[in-house]
């Protein structure tokens, strides 16, 4: 019993940070691209109280300047637009498309290890929703899946224009899958589990004595290639051929009010999860370097304890910024280069990723033989 | 004969068709862009710095553009030194409107010398294209477009209309009207 | 026969012919302002001087005869400089009015300084100022002895042709000036050609006065309605910009060239009776019953109308009467021939004019106010006062049971019978016409007809002229002209007529009326055929 309280409380936990860093997102990615183009941003959504609550809007004002509520507003008008089914299109599968890709974009997060294990009044906590074995197949399991709602979506509209898009979005969506199922591969090889808090557990190793064994420190080829296939996973530029809302529309083109809220937050949990993954494989999860449960140790000898919470609290940091920054560098990336055309996006799917994931594959399967444990 | 020349594309080198440099070099720009304009920010919001601009943006109705001096806006007409109108109805930029939204009726005014008048002289702002002909087309410079005035909307057609009285007075800010 | 060259283009013409007309003919264009080939010869413009060979100074075109062997040159240096000079002579006094300038757009010194002129103004001095600018001198006509060039037409038109001599040039020199002899006033019956005879702006037309701008119009060809003369006409209409001229659509009338009709000129009745094509129009077609007035539209109206009609065709046809009006076209008249006479066999189909006959002059005007009583009388519908007096006492009496009017107001026409109660008591009334009056105010039955600027057809003057009427507007409301309402009564009434349009019915006429054989929309033309 106590043991479903806690699993509730930290699923709970876990889709209450994940809805809210989405949100937070849109208003990030607002903010981000206004900086990089020396703009100012989004910053008209006020909230403001009649002049006898003074000292409430003094304590508003900062959040009015940056914007921050515009993704409140944001979801008021999604919540009040008109819910527009295409007369002649499928109206349960119209329905029904938005709720699975938000669906199995979300079920993701039940995998990620976001900290190690804590201890709360005699119970020992994995701070991980689901301790998977195959956590690994299981995130690309779901992941495979949500191309279901893009093209039901497509499908569904019965509009030429969606059902295009729908097909794009599948076929890029299926080819990137494989590039990015085998760039994982040398990680799994390396550290022997598909169980990602093993798998972040085996991070905490260093090699020469000093430098943390993180994923991306033995798997750079394989990194790299994770991260541009992981943002053609989520429809992104520069991989955004599918959706590409300035002229080509794509497979959401007869979606509005909060059935289009739902892809446009889908694209955003994709984004996160794409973060938390690399997070996790090749960033060291909540790993901090030289943090062990006892406190710091560094190579050199020196020696600071912490209390266990601390550490876990530190641990959890830790996982969140590296989410964070991986957000950003997203992001960051979104807003500086251009759209591939198709042909190129598959090309480089086809032709580049998967023979150089192959090859990485191969080479890392060669040094673990050569190299002993 | 037509004479074609042949421009080749820039072939790319083994650097450039890694592609992953390129890509860093471009968030390494985008990147600048953003610190720099996030320390700035962040120091204007402490009030230091403030003269070194963070953004480009202007906000809108608080702050305005500077206008360039020929910059073509809302109409006006101009009045004789007794405030009546200069225009004397020759139908000149009604004849000139590309856009057909000048609408004067003539009448007779009471000095023969002068002999004729606009009765009504209305432009309709939702058909007019800013072209600026009738400016030029005005024998008696009774037409301008210089009130500076762009910020012009109604949520009707027919208060797009402006009549002899604003055209004359353009410090007659029309009111938008609360809802259609 | 003298033969000459101008332009080294050789032509021989008549003894007596001017240079000017020699070259009109061969289509070389002499710019002039005071020669009017209606008028006779002033020659004191200047601005038709040429250069005749062996001659020693430029001459007149419009004054110098052809003589033969005569070698004329209206393209040199000399010519083209000396216009300018005229020009700039002319204009030495002119305001730079054009703006409030109702002439401006046909103003012949606006043409021909973009022709001819194209210089620089060398003028330091103020110009000589003439007595008050706007100055209404009659009913019709508008002064403005500023922009007067001197050409003296009017002078010339007030003296030859309507032979009433208002006009004068008074004063001398830089200060001579046009004007009205004192105590009088410009009111002859022709006083509209003189705005038309001004080359300049100096006289304007008070009742077009800043109604719009001459370019606004658009032209149509047609013959005046306004007596038996049918006066070659242009219908200058204003359809794109309503805004202008207070509603109204035909702005002005302005007389057409026709030689053999009414050479450049035309009557101010008629020129100025176009008003009521935009006022007191019937729009719809209407029932009225006991007093109370209900419009309708087109299929309830023809066929309530036909249902007491064709009723009445069946029993008692000589209880019918049909009142024709001289003012419909031939191919109306034709058609309502035989739809009445020959197709239902009604005997009282009679023809009734619409105006009371008028004045008469030797110039234009005619005292049958009619435009095709002709026609009418070649039809075979002549018209007799006694037999309509005679219609409306059997009505009195209770002998009729319908009456179809028209367009003539009989109540006005006719006070002594007392058509008013007459047109209530009849089993059935009805009055298709374009314009309101008291007989439509009394009629059971009223169809809106259009006025003949929105129609096509012909016309047949006193003379025996066909001459064509052509659709210068749309019809204002609901209004069909007299023959598609005719066409529509046959239609319902289960006759299959197969005419598409005015062109055809007029092909029909001209073989079944003799004095029409042969004739064809295309051998009437502009100007017009006798018959």
């Amino acid at each position: 019993m106590t043991h479903l309280v806690i699993q509730a409380v930290l699923a709970a936990t876990v889709l209450f940070f994940v809805f809210n860093l989405a949100a937070l997102h849109t208003w990030m990615e607002r903010k981000q691209s206004a900086l990089m183009q020396d703009r100012i941003g989004a910053n008209r959504a006020w909230i403001v109280f009649p002049r006898w609550l003074a000292p409430l809007n003094w304590l508003l004002r900062s959040f009015n300047v940056l914007g921050l509520f515009h993704p409140i507003a944001d979801a008021i008008k999604m919540f009040t637009k008109e819910d527009y089914i295409p007369p002649k299109g499928d109206k349960f599968l119209h329905t029904l498309a938005p709720c699975l890709s938000l669906f199995f974009a979300l079920v993701g997060f039940a995998a990620i290890p976001f900290g190690n294990t804590i201890e709360v009044g005699g119970h020992v906590i994995n701070l991980q929703v689901a301790n998977i074995n195959v956590a690994l197949l299981y995130i690309f399991a779901v992941a495979s899946m949500g191309v279901y709602g893009v093209v039901l979506a497509g499908f569904s509209s019965n509009n030429n224009y969606a059902v295009l898009g729908g097909l794009r979005a599948s076929s890029q969506m299926l080819s990137y899958e494989i590039a990015i199922g085998l760039t994982v591969m040398g990680i799994v090889m390396i550290y022997g589990s598909l169980n990602l808090q093993e798998l972040v557990r085996a991070q905490g190793h260093y090699l020469f004595g000093w430098l943390p064994l993180w994923g991306f420190v033995v798997q750079p080829i394989g990194f790299l290639l994770f991260i541009a296939a992981g943002i053609a996973e989520t429809k992104r530029i520069p991989y955004d051929a599918p959706e590409g809302e300035s002229e080509i529309i794509g497979y959401f083109v007869e979606y509005s009010g909060m059935k289009f809220g739902m892809f446009y937050f889908t694209d955003y949990l994709e984004t996160i999860m794409i973060a938390s993954l690399a997070t996790t494989l090749f960033f060291g999860g909540w790993q901090v370097p030289y943090l062990t449960q006892a406190g710091f140790q560094f190579p050199w000898g020196a020696a600071f304890a912490l209390a266990p919470l601390t550490v876990s609290i530190l641990q959890i940091l830790s996982f969140v910024m590296k989410v964070l920054f991986f957000c950003w560098l997203f992001m960051a990336i979104r807003w500086t280069l251009p759209r591939f055309r198709y042909d190129q996006l598959l090309k480089l799917g086809w032709h580049y990723m998967f023979p150089l994931a192959l090859a990485n594959v191969f080479i890392t399967a060669l040094i673990l033989l050569m190299v002993p444990k | 004969m037509i004479r074609t020349k042949t421009v080749k594309r820039p072939e790319l080198n083994l650097w450039e068709k890694l592609y992953f440099p390129e890509v860093f070099r471009g968030v390494l720009l985008t990147s600048k862009h953003f610190f720099k304009n996030l320390t700035l920010h962040a120091f204007h919001a402490i009030g230091l710095f403030r003269k070194i601009a963070a953004a480009v943006t202007i906000q809108y109705p608080e702050q305005l553009w500077k206008l360039p001096g020929r910059s073509r806006t809302r109409h006006r007409l101009t009045k004789r030194e007794d405030g009546s109108p200069r225009c004397v109805a020759c139908m000149m930029c009604e004849t000139v409107c590309p856009a057909r939204c000048i609408y004067i009726v003539a009448e007779e005014h009471p000095d023969p010398n002068i002999e004729k008048r606009p009765k009504s002289f209305d432009i309709d702002l939702g058909k007019c294209v800013y072209c600026g002909f009738c400016v030029e087309a005005c024998p008696e410079d009774a037409i301008r477009m210089d009130t500076k005035i762009l910020d012009i909307a109604a949520y009707s057609r027919e208060e797009m209309k402006l009549d002899m009285n604003e055209l004359l007075n353009p410090t007659i800010a029309k009111a938008i009207s609360a809802k259609p | 026969m003298p033969t000459l060259k101008i332009d080294e283009k050789e032509i021989t013409v008549e003894k007596g012919t001017t240079i000017i007309r020699a070259a009109e003919k061969l289509g070389i264009s002499i710019p002039y302002y005071c020669w009017h080939p209606g008028l006779s010869i002033a020659g004191n413009c200047r601005m038709c001087l040429v250069e005749v060979e062996k001659m020693p100074k430029p001459q007149i075109s419009c004054h110098i005869q052809c003589q033969d062997g005569m070698v004329v040159h209206t393209q040199t240096e000399t010519v083209k400089k000396l216009r300018q000079h005229v020009l700039e002579f002319l204009l030495v006094n002119h305001p730079l009015d054009c703006p409030v300038c109702d002439q401006a757009g046909e103003c012949w010194l606006q043409d021909y300084y973009m022709k001819h002129g194209l210089y620089e103004s060398r003028l330091d001095e103020n110009k000589v100022k003439k007595s008050a600018k706007a100055v209404p001198i009659g009913p019709t006509i508008m002064l403005d002895s500023e922009r007067c060039i001197l050409c003296s037409r009017c002078v010339r038109f007030s003296d030859e042709i309507t032979k009433t001599g208002e006009f004068g040039i008074f004063n001398r020199g830089d200060h001579s000036e046009i004007g009205i002899y004192p105590d009088r006033e410009l009111n002859n019956k022709y006083s509209g050609n003189e705005a038309d005879i001004c080359p300049v702006g100096a006289l304007t037309d008070r009742d077009f006065r800043f109604k719009c701008r001459v370019w606004y119009l658009k032209k149509t060809d047609s013959v005046c309605p306004g007596c038996a003369r049918g006066c070659n006409i242009t219908i200058e209409a204003n359809l794109e910009r309503p805004q202008h001229g207070s509603g109204e659509r035909v702005m002005r009338l302005k007389p057409r060239f026709n030689d053999d009709v009414n050479d450049w000129w035309m009557c101010d009745a008629g020129r100025y009776g176009y008003k009521f094509i935009d006022h007191d129009r019937i729009m719809e077609p209407a029932y009225r019953k006991d007093g109370q007035l209900k419009t309708l539209d087109w299929n309830e109206a023809v066929a309530g109308f036909l249902t007491i009609f064709r009723a009445m065709t069946a029993q008692s046809k000589e209880k019918i009467a049909v009142l024709l009006s001289p003012q419909m076209t031939n191919e109306e008249l034709y058609l309502a021939k035989r739809l009445f006479v020959a197709e239902l066999g009604i005997k009282k189909v009679l023809l009734v004019g619409t105006n009371p006959d008028g004045d008469q002059d030797e110039l234009l005007i005619r005292s049958d106010k009619h435009p095709n009583r002709k026609g009418a009388e070649y039809l075979g519908l002549i018209e007799e006062k006694s037999s309509v007096i005679k219609v409306l006492n059997e009505a009195e009496k209770g002998d009729l049971k319908a009456l179809l009017v028209f367009g003539q107001d009989l109540v006005s026409l006719y006070p002594d019978q007392k058509v008013d109660h007459l047109l209530q008591q009849l089993s059935l009334s009805a009055f298709i016409g374009s314009n309101h009056n008291f007989t439509s105010e009394q009629a059971q039955w009223i169809f809106p007809a259009a006025t003949y600027a929105e129609k096509d057809g012909t016309c047949t003057n006193f003379e025996g002229r066909v001459q064509r009427i052509q659709k210068a507007l749309p019809p204002l409301g609901e209004p069909k002209p007299e023959s598609e309402i005719l066409m529509l009564l046959a239609e319902r009434l289960g006759f299959h007529w197969p005419y598409q349009s005015q062109e055809e019915i007029f092909n029909e006429l001209s073989r079944s009326a003799p004095q029409f054989k042969g004739l064809t929309y295309q051998k009437i033309g502009k100007e017009g055929i006798k018959v």
